[in-house]
């Protein structure tokens, strides 16, 4: 029997395992394994666990649970440990490591924001600034869109021009949300958003940080569209103990 | 248009095909600890990176060009020119092969059964195409 493993938290007598969901269905039981003031939320590994919606939610809603009453370092999806033993073993041998990043952590959370532009406001944009695309377009519009080679040629010089308005765009989001942060980290373009920034803040400033997406979303609203994520477990700001 | 805002408290699992990034590629791993398998979703997580940077794309990108009404750009600023994009539908017109493959993820994630990761995948090749690429990292 293996051991799931959700994340790592500081050991504590309110821990209560009691009101924790586990992976699994149905959902196995959630229980802490301690070890040197330290607290791993982990459930015995049901069997063929993989990433499906209700496991991945199960994950995220533990440690969004924990994460509530204190500090907690997430887990990756799909930690297995080969048993509660060696969780603890881990526990006793980076403990410094896990300790300190508790103590930095501690009242931070992590907000993600990704900014993704409106294809159409996008192409507008790419069009209206650039006169030799436009003059292109105008050609192969009234060539009835011309050949497939001149569409495609012309196509792809859209798809660079929308790259580089991503790349400028970012700029402009990152950098006004970036002030109210300790922390920052820039994730993929998923979604082939323009940004997909992570922000770790001091959790009395999340009200804070949703007034400056606000204000960013009544500036380039029309150009783009805003998703915030958080308060969350600050996934983006965990690092692994060095060997 | 308001901002989308989702909050950590009560049930959050809502948003999860936003956050699917973080706790896919993000968060703590421990060398000594195994990941369980993850055939299918660690694809997922790439392929929703990925930008349809093909032929189609290209093709599409240049019809949606021929489409705009481009008429007012004389001396308007962007924010008139956008006016009226937002709404109307156009957004969604406009989606198209950009999104597509990611769409597939977020139904296969939204789906209330419990979806097996083959059907997703098969889903999303067929609305990319082949000679697609990732994009520029």
């Amino acid at each position: 029997m293996s051991t799931y493993v959700y994340g790592i938290t500081h050991d504590s007598e309110s821990l209560d395992a009691a009101k924790l969901t586990g992976v699994g269905e149905p959902p196995s039981e959630v229980r802490f394994v301690r070890a040197d003031g330290l607290a791993a939320a982990v459930s015995t590994t049901p069997d063929g666990l993989r990433a499906k919606r209700r496991d991945l939610a199960a994950h995220q809603e533990v440690l969004v649970e924990l994460a509530r009453e204190a500090a907690v370092l997430p887990m990756r999806f799909g930690a297995v440990a080969p048993d509660d033993e060696s969780v603890a073993a881990e526990l006793r041998r980076s403990k410094e490591h896990y300790s300190a990043l508790l103590e930095r952590l501690r009242d931070r959370v992590e907000v993600n924001v990704k900014a993704t532009h409106i294809e159409e406001a996008a192409l507008r944009a790419v069009l209206t600034e650039d006169e030799e695309l436009r003059r292109t377009n105008e050609r192969l519009r009234a060539a009835g869109g011309g050949t497939p080679a001149d569409r495609m040629a012309f196509g792809e010089q859209v798809a660079a021009a929308l790259e580089e308005l991503r790349r400028r765009d970012a700029d402009a989001v990152v950098e006004p949300l970036s002030k109210h942060a300790d922390q920052v980290s820039m994730g993929p373009p998923v979604d082939n958003c323009l940004a997909n920034v992570s922000l770790l803040i001091h959790r009395d400033k999340v009200e804070e940080l949703n007034r400056e997406v606000g204000r960013l979303q009544g500036r380039l609203g029309q150009l783009m569209e805003f998703k915030v994520n958080g308060p969350l477990p600050p996934y983006s700001f965990v690092t692994e103990p060095g060997r | 248009m308001t901002v989308m805002q989702q909050s950590g408290g009560g049930k959050s699992s809502g948003n999860l095909y936003e956050v699917l990034d973080l706790i896919l590629d993000k968060g703590l791993v421990i060398d000594v600890f195994a990941r369980v398998s993850l055939v299918g979703i660690e694809l997922l997580t790439v392929d929703v990176r990925i930008v349809v940077a093909s032929v189609d794309t290209y093709l599409r990108f240049a019809e949606a060009c021929n489409r705009l009404d481009l008429t007012t750009s004389g001396g308007a600023g962007l924010p008139d020119l956008v006016n009226g994009a937002v709404e109307g539908g156009a957004r969604n017109k406009s989606k198209g092969a950009l999104t597509g493959a990611a769409d597939a993820l977020k139904d296969s994630l939204r789906s209330d059964g419990e979806e097996e990761r083959a059907p997703a995948k098969t889903r999303r090749r067929s609305s990319s195409s082949g000679d697609s690429r990732k994009e520029s990292e």
